[in-house]
C-alpha cells in the first residue's frame, strides 16, 4: 500500500509540478490574453468617439450612368468626320455649307416621317415592342372632341391649335358657359406666344403651311432656331387675346402678364408699358415675367442712353417696392439692355452684375456675354484694346461647368473668342478654349453657326500667334472633325506657313483644300501658287511643288464646266514656273501654251527662264517654238530671246534663218 | 558726460537692406556738436535719403533734412529685422519707416535729443571713436558696438535702448574678430566685384544661416550689405529680449559694461581691435559706396509691400492704402512686374442697391405653381439651343436611352424588376401562407403543397401573382378532385 502510495504521492507530486506550470502558463497565457483584451477594449474606447462610423449615403446612379461612363472615355474622334456621317462616306461633309445640308436633310427625313405617322395613326398601331416604347407610337395631334365645351377647349389648348381655340372659346361665350380661370390664363397664353396664329407645325411639311390662310411659307425649312420664326409676326391692334383680354370680367395679374409677354415678344413694346400703367392704375402688383418683359422693351422706348437706363432703373426699383423677386432673366434682361445704353453700359453692368450676386443669383454665361459685349463695345468706339474684362471674367468661369439657363448662353464663347482675336491675346484665347473643352461645357456652344465662328477665331487667332507646328496641330485636332476652314482661314494658315518659313507643307494643304472643296477659290489658289513659285527650294520640294501645280492645273481644266477658275497670268506662270525648276519642260510647254488659249499674255522672264532650260537641255526644237510663241505674242524680249538661242544652241540653217529673221524684225521694230 | 551712439541705418538696394551702423559719437550734450556729428557722420544717409525722401516731402527744407539723417539713424531695428526676414524687397516699408523719425523729428527735435542723450557707450571705446573721428573728418563711421545697442522706435515716443549683455561681450570678441575679417573680406569684394549685382536671395540666405550659426550677440560689423542682414537677424532675436530690458537702469550697466567684465582688459583690446578693423573696412566700403550711389538711387525700386499690414503703418503713409482707387498712381510706381490681373478690379464692388438682400424665397411659390406655355416653350429652346450632334456612338445611345427607344445598361441588380421592384422579399419566398384555405392541414395533399410552396419559394423567375396563381390553381384542382380524394380517403378540408 505504502509502495503504490508512494508511487502516487510521486505521481501527484510530478504531475501537479506539470499542472502547476501549465497552470502558470496558462494563467499568464489568460493575463496575457486579458491585458491585450484590456488593451483592445482601451483602444476601442479611446476610438470611439475619434471615428464614428458614416454610411456613405447611397448613390443614385440615372440609367445612363454607364453610357455615360463609357462616353467620357470615347469622347471625340478627331481625325474623323463628326458621328453622324461616319455611316456613309459618300455624306462626308467638306464644307460648312455641305454639312448644314446633310444634317438637316437627316433632321427633316425624320421630322418627315413623324409627320406621317401623327397623321396617320391607324396606320401604326401594331406594337412590336417589349416593353412597349411610348415614342415610337404615333402621337396624337387632331382633335377627338367635337362638341363644345371646356375639355374642347383644354384640348386645343394642349394641342396649340390657336385659332381653333379661339372659335371654342367664343361658341362657350355665346352659349353662356363660364370658362374656368385657369383654362382663360392657358388659352390667353397660347394666343399671346403664337401672336394669335397657329404655330408651326414641329415636322409640318411645306405644303401644309400652304393650305392654311394666312400662314407665311416658311423658308429655311428645319432651321435650328424655330423660335424665332415666331419673331415676324407682329402684334396686331385688337387681336383675339387683347379682345378676349378685354372680355374679361375680372382681370388679374396673371392676364396681364400673358398680355405684356406676348406684346413684348411680338414687338409691341410702347403698349406693352401702356398695359402695364393699366394693371398698375387697377392697383394690382406685377410679376416678374412683366417686369422681365418691360426691361427687354425698355431701351425702345426712350431715344437717349440716360434715359434709357432711368427707365431701367425705375423699373427694377418699381420691382422692388412691389416686392418682386428678380430672377436670372431679370438681370439679364438688364444687361442685355444695357447692351443698348452706349457708355453707361460699363458701368452699370458691373454694378448690375454685382447686384446679382448679391441677391444669391449666378449669372449664367448670357450675363458674362452681355458685359462682354457692352465693354467690347465701349472699348471700339474709344479705340482703347482691353482684355480685363476678360481676364477677370475667364478668371471666374475656368473649371466650371454649365448649364443652359438662357437663350443667350449660347453665345458667350463665340463673343470671348472673338475679343481674344481682336486683341490678338493667345493665352487668353488657350483659356477659353480651356474653358468650352471643360466637362460638358462644349454644348454650350450653340448653333451651328456660332460654333464654326468660334473655332474660325480660335483658329485665326493660332495662325496669327502660334508656332506653325503647334498651328498644324491644332489644325489636325479640328479640321475636319469640328471646323471646315473657309478659303479665309485657309489663306490664314497659308500665311503661318509662310511666316515660319515651312512651305514644304504646301502640297498636303493643297490636299486639304481640294477635299474642302475650296479648290475652286481662284484667290487662294493664287495664293498657294504664288508661295509655291516664290522662292527655289531643293529638288525634292520643287518636284513635289510640280506635281502639286500639275494637279492643280488638271483640276481646273478637268472640270471647268463645274468652277470656272479663272486662270490669272500670274498664276499660269507659276504653274509654268514650278515646272521648268522639276525639269518638266514637256508638262511647262503644255501650260505655256495654255496662254494662248486663255488670252494671256507671259512674262518676259519667264521665257528667259524657259530658254535657260532649254538650252541646258540643249532643245533647239523647243527653243526655237519658244521664240516663235513670243514673237507670236509680239513680245519685245523677242529679238534678245532670239539671239540668245542663236548664240547658245546649235541649230540647223533652217532654224538660224528663221531666228535671224525674228531677231532682225524684233530689233527694227524697237 | 554723455556719450551717444548713432546708428545710421540705411536702406539701399532693393534686395538688400544696407545699415551703416552706428558711430558711435561721443559729444558733449550740446546739441550743436550733436548736430555737427550728424552732419558729419550723416554726409552720406543725407544724400542717399534725401533723394529717396524728396519723392514724398519735397517740401521739407534742407535743415530738417539734416535732422532727418540724424533722426534716421535711429531706425528701429526691432523693425527692421522683420524686414529682413521678408528678404528685404520692399524699400517701401523701409522708407516708410525711415519716415517716421523723420516726421518725429521735425515735431520734436528735443525728444530727439533727449534721446540721443540717453545712449550709453562703451567708455572703452570711446577714445578710439574720437580718433577715428578726426581722423575720418565727417565721414560716417561705420561700426557696430559689441554691447548691442538697439533702438526701438515706437510711433509716440522714440526710444534707444543700449542693450548690454556683458556675458555676451566676453563671449564674443574672438568670433567677433573672424566673423568681421571673414564677412568684411567677402562683403568687400562682393561690393567692389559686383557693385550692380543685386544680391541674390540665395547668397543672402547663404550669408543669413552663416550668421545665425554665430552667436547672435557677437554683433557684426556692417562691412557689407550681407553682414547687415544678419546684423539684422540678430537684431531680431535681441529684439524679444529687448522690449523687457529697456530702462536707465540697464544703460547705466551698459556703459559700465566693460569694466564689469573679469577680464576687462583684454574684452577691451579685442574691442578695439575690432574697432579698427571696422574702420579700414568702413573706409574701403565708403569708397566703394560713394562709387555705387548713384546706382543703388538707380536699382532702387519702391515696392508695394503686400505683407504691409504686419508692420504699424504710420498715419501719413496714406497713398499706401491698397484699396482706394485714387491712389492708382502711387500703385502704379510702387508695382514692380507689371500685373495685368491686379491693375484693376472690375467685377467687384459696387452694387445697384436697388433690391433689399433677403433670404426668404418668395419667387419660390409661383414656381411650384403649373409650369405655363410660356416655360415649356423656353425650356425647348433651351434645350435645343443646346443640341449639338453626337461625338461618338455612345452619345447617341444615351439620346435613344433617354428617348426610352434603348434597353437601359443595368446600373443595379435589379436592372429590369420594375414590376416587381415595389414587391418586398417576403411576398416571394414565404408562400405558406397561401395554403391556409382550400387545403387540409395534414395528409399527403398537404404534403404536396408545402413541397410546391418550397420549390416556388426559391425560384427567381416568377413575379409574385404567377406563384400565387400557380397555387391557386392547385387548390381548384384538388377542390375538382374532392371525391376521388374522399374515395381514397385522404382526408380534405
Amino acid at each position: 500500500m505504502a509502495a503504490p502510495g508512494r508511487h502516487v504521492g510521486h505521481y501527484i507530486q510530478r504531475n501537479s509540478r506539470v499542472l502547476l506550470n501549465n497552470f502558470e502558463q496558462l494563467l499568464s497565457h489568460r493575463n496575457f490574453g486579458w491585458t491585450s483584451a484590456l488593451r483592445q477594449q482601451a483602444a476601442e474606447a479611446n476610438k470611439e468617439p475619434t471615428d464614428t462610423i458614416v454610411i456613405p449615403r447611397k448613390k443614385t446612379w440615372s440609367k445612363e450612368a454607364v453610357l455615360e461612363a463609357l462616353s467620357s472615355t470615347v469622347g471625340r474622334d478627331p481625325t474623323a468626320y463628326p458621328y453622324n456621317f461616319q455611316d456613309d462616306p459618300f455624306l462626308s461633309p467638306r464644307t460648312v455649307n455641305e454639312f448644314k445640308l446633310y444634317s438637316l436633310s437627316k433632321e427633316s427625313g425624320r421630322s418627315a416621317a413623324k409627320f406621317f405617322i401623327n397623321n396617320n395613326p391607324k396606320y401604326f398601331t401594331t406594337d412590336f415592342a417589349e416593353p412597349h416604347i411610348p415614342c415610337l407610337m404615333p402621337e396624337m395631334v387632331s382633335l377627338l372632341l367635337e362638341d363644345v365645351s371646356e375639355e374642347a377647349l383644354k384640348e386645343r389648348v394642349r394641342l396649340r391649335k390657336v385659332t381653333a381655340a379661339v372659335e371654342m372659346y367664343d361658341q362657350l361665350l355665346q352659349s353662356g358657359t363660364a370658362v374656368s380661370m385657369e383654362t382663360t390664363y392657358d388659352l390667353l397664353d397660347l394666343i399671346c406666344l403664337y401672336c394669335d396664329r397657329d404655330p408651326v407645325e414641329e415636322g409640318g411639311p411645306q405644303s401644309e403651311d400652304m393650305e392654311e390662310p394666312g400662314e407665311e411659307v416658311r423658308q429655311g425649312r428645319g432651321r435650328p432656331r424655330r423660335a424665332s420664326d415666331f419673331m415676324k409676326f407682329s402684334w396686331k391692334e385688337n387681336n383675339n387675346a387683347e379682345r378676349i383680354f378685354n372680355l374679361l370680367p375680372e382681370r388679374d395679374t396673371r392676364c396681364y402678364s400673358a398680355l405684356i409677354r406676348g406684346m413684348v415678344k411680338h414687338g409691341a413694346h410702347a403698349k406693352a408699358f401702356s398695359i402695364y400703367t393699366d394693371l398698375l392704375n387697377n392697383r394690382l402688383t406685377a410679376d416678374v415675367h412683366i417686369f422681365n418683359a418691360l426691361l427687354i422693351a425698355a431701351p425702345d422706348l426712350r431715344d437717349k442712353y440716360n434715359e434709357r437706363w432711368d427707365l431701367l432703373a425705375e423699373l427694377l426699383n418699381q420691382m422692388s417696392q412691389q416686392k418682386v423677386q428678380p430672377n436670372l432673366s431679370t438681370f439679364n434682361s438688364v444687361l442685355k439692355a444695357l447692351r443698348r445704353c452706349g457708355s453707361l453700359a460699363k458701368t452699370q453692368a458691373i454694378h448690375t452684375l454685382n447686384e446679382m450676386k448679391a441677391m444669391g443669383i449666378a449669372p449664367s454665361l448670357a450675363s458674362y456675354d452681355h458685359i462682354l459685349n457692352a465693354f467690347s463695345k465701349a472699348a471700339s468706339s474709344s479705340g482703347a484694346v482691353n482684355t480685363d474684362i476678360l481676364q477677370e471674367v475667364m478668371s471666374e468661369l475656368e473649371g466650371r461647368s454649365f448649364t443652359c439657363q438662357d437663350p443667350d448662353d449660347v453665345l458667350f464663347f463665340s463673343t470671348a473668342m472673338r475679343i481674344c482675336v481682336n486683341n490678338k491675346d493667345l493665352e487668353l484665347g488657350y483659356r477659353v478654349y480651356n474653358l468650352v473643352e471643360h466637362g460638358e461645357n462644349w454644348r454650350l456652344l450653340g448653333p451651328l453657326y456660332q460654333q464654326s465662328s468660334f473655332y474660325r477665331r480660335f483658329f485665326n487667332l493660332l495662325c496669327m500667334m502660334e508656332h506653325i507646328d503647334v498651328v498644324l496641330t491644332w489644325y489636325r485636332k479640328l479640321v475636319p472633325s469640328l471646323y471646315y476652314p473657309n478659303p479665309q482661314g485657309l489663306k490664314d494658315l497659308l500665311q503661318a506657313l509662310d511666316t515660319d518659313s515651312r512651305l514644304d507643307l504646301l502640297p498636303t494643304i493643297w490636299k486639304d483644300i481640294c477635299a474642302l472643296g475650296h479648290d475652286n477659290k481662284a484667290d487662294l489658289v493664287e495664293e498657294l501658287l504664288m508661295l509655291m513659285a516664290r522662292d527655289k527650294h531643293s529638288a525634292e520640294v520643287q518636284e513635289a511643288f510640280a506635281v502639286c501645280a500639275l494637279d492643280i492645273k488638271n483640276m481646273s481644266e478637268a472640270d471647268r464646266r463645274k468652277n470656272p477658275l479663272e486662270w490669272s497670268t500670274t498664276s499660269l506662270s507659276n504653274i509654268t514656273s514650278l515646272q521648268l525648276r522639276a525639269n518638266k519642260t514637256q508638262e511647262a510647254w503644255e501650260t505655256l501654251k495654255l496662254f494662248k488659249s486663255k488670252n494671256r499674255v507671259p512674262k518676259e522672264p519667264l521665257l528667259e527662264d524657259f530658254l535657260s532650260v532649254c538650252c541646258s537641255d540643249g532643245s533647239s526644237q523647243r527653243a526655237m517654238e519658244l521664240v516663235q510663241l513670243s514673237a507670236a505674242f509680239c513680245l519685245s524680249a523677242t529679238p534678245k530671246l532670239a539671239k540668245r538661242t542663236l548664240a547658245e544652241l546649235d541649230l540647223t540653217e533652217e532654224q538660224r534663218a528663221v531666228l535671224s529673221e525674228l531677231e532682225s524684225t524684233g530689233e527694227s521694230s524697237g | 558726460m554723455y556719450r551717444f551712439l548713432f546708428r545710421t541705418v540705411y536702406t539701399a538696394r532693393k534686395s538688400s537692406v544696407r545699415i551703416y551702423e552706428a558711430c558711435v559719437l561721443p559729444a558733449k550734450c550740446d546739441k550743436a556738436a550733436v548736430f555737427r556729428f550728424a552732419n558729419g557722420g550723416g554726409v552720406k544717409a543725407l544724400s542717399t535719403c534725401s533723394v529717396r525722401l524728396c519723392e514724398k516731402k519735397d517740401n521739407v527744407a534742407s535743415s530738417i533734412e539734416e535732422e532727418k539723417t540724424l533722426a534716421e539713424k535711429p531706425v528701429d531695428p526691432t523693425e527692421t529685422p522683420t524686414l529682413v526676414t521678408q528678404k528685404a524687397e520692399d524699400d517701401s516699408k523701409v522708407i516708410q519707416r525711415e519716415e517716421e523719425p523723420v516726421v518725429l523729428k521735425t515735431e520734436d527735435e528735443g525728444t530727439t535729443q533727449q534721446q540721443v542723450d540717453e545712449k550709453p557707450v562703451d567708455p572703452t571705446e570711446t577714445p578710439t571713436l574720437v580718433t577715428q573721428k578726426a581722423e575720418d573728418d565727417s565721414k560716417v563711421i561705420q561700426r557696430q558696438e559689441e554691447p548691442v545697442v538697439l533702438k526701438t522706435e515706437d510711433e509716440g515716443t522714440t526710444q534707444q535702448q543700449v542693450d548690454v549683455k556683458t556675458e555676451q561681450v566676453e563671449a564674443t570678441p574672438a568670433e567677433v574678430k573672424t566673423v568681421a575679417a571673414k564677412s568684411g573680406k567677402d562683403s568687400l569684394l562682393d561690393i567692389l566685384g559686383g557693385m550692380k549685382v543685386a544680391v541674390t536671395s540665395k547668397r543672402k540666405l547663404r550669408n543669413l544661416k552663416a550668421w545665425q550659426s554665430e552667436d547672435s550677440t557677437s554683433d557684426s560689423k556692417p562691412a557689407a550689405m550681407e553682414s547687415t542682414i544678419s546684423m539684422f537677424q540678430k537684431a531680431t532675436e535681441e529684439a524679444s529680449s529687448q522690449s523687457e530690458t529697456l530702462d536707465p537702469q540697464l544703460v547705466a550697466a551698459a556703459s559700465a559694461a566693460a569694466s564689469t567684465l573679469p577680464e576687462s582688459s583684454q574684452a577691451t583690446s579685442e574691442l578695439l581691435r575690432q574697432l579698427r578693423q571696422q574702420q579700414t573696412v568702413t573706409e574701403a566700403q565708403k569708397k566703394g559706396d560713394m562709387n555705387i550711389l548713384g546706382d543703388i538711387i538707380a536699382d532702387m525700386k519702391v515696392g508695394k509691400n503686400p505683407d504691409r499690414r504686419q508692420s504699424t503703418r504710420p498715419a501719413n503713409q496714406i497713398q499706401f492704402d491698397d484699396d482706394g482707387p485714387g491712389y492708382t498712381h502711387v500703385k502704379q510706381i510702387n508695382t514692380e512686374p507689371y500685373n495685368p490681373r491686379k491693375k484693376k478690379v472690375y467685377i467687384s464692388g459696387k452694387r445697384l442697391n436697388i433690391f433689399p438682400r433677403t433670404t426668404d424665397k418668395d419667387g419660390v411659390e409661383s414656381a411650384v405653381a403649373r409650369p405655363t406655355l410660356w416655360d415649356i416653350v423656353l425650356a425647348n429652346d433651351l434645350s435645343l439651343s443646346t443640341e449639338q450632334t453626337h461625338r461618338n456612338g455612345l452619345e447617341e445611345m444615351i439620346q435613344w436611352t433617354k428617348e426610352g427607344r434603348m434597353w437601359q445598361y443595368p446600373i443595379n441588380n435589379e436592372a429590369g424588376l420594375e414590376e416587381e421592384a415595389s414587391v418586398p422579399f417576403h411576398e416571394h419566398i414565404f408562400l405558406e401562407e397561401h395554403l391556409q384555405e382550400g387545403f387540409p392541414r395534414q395528409g399527403p395533399v398537404r404534403h404536396f403543397m408545402e413541397l410546391v410552396v418550397a420549390g416556388l419559394s426559391k425560384n427567381p423567375y416568377l413575379a409574385v401573382q404567377q406563384k400565387r396563381d400557380h397555387i391557386s390553381w392547385f387548390r381548384d384542382y384538388f377542390h375538382q378532385k374532392e371525391d376521388v380524394l374522399k374515395e381514397a380517403e385522404v382526408y380534405l378540408n
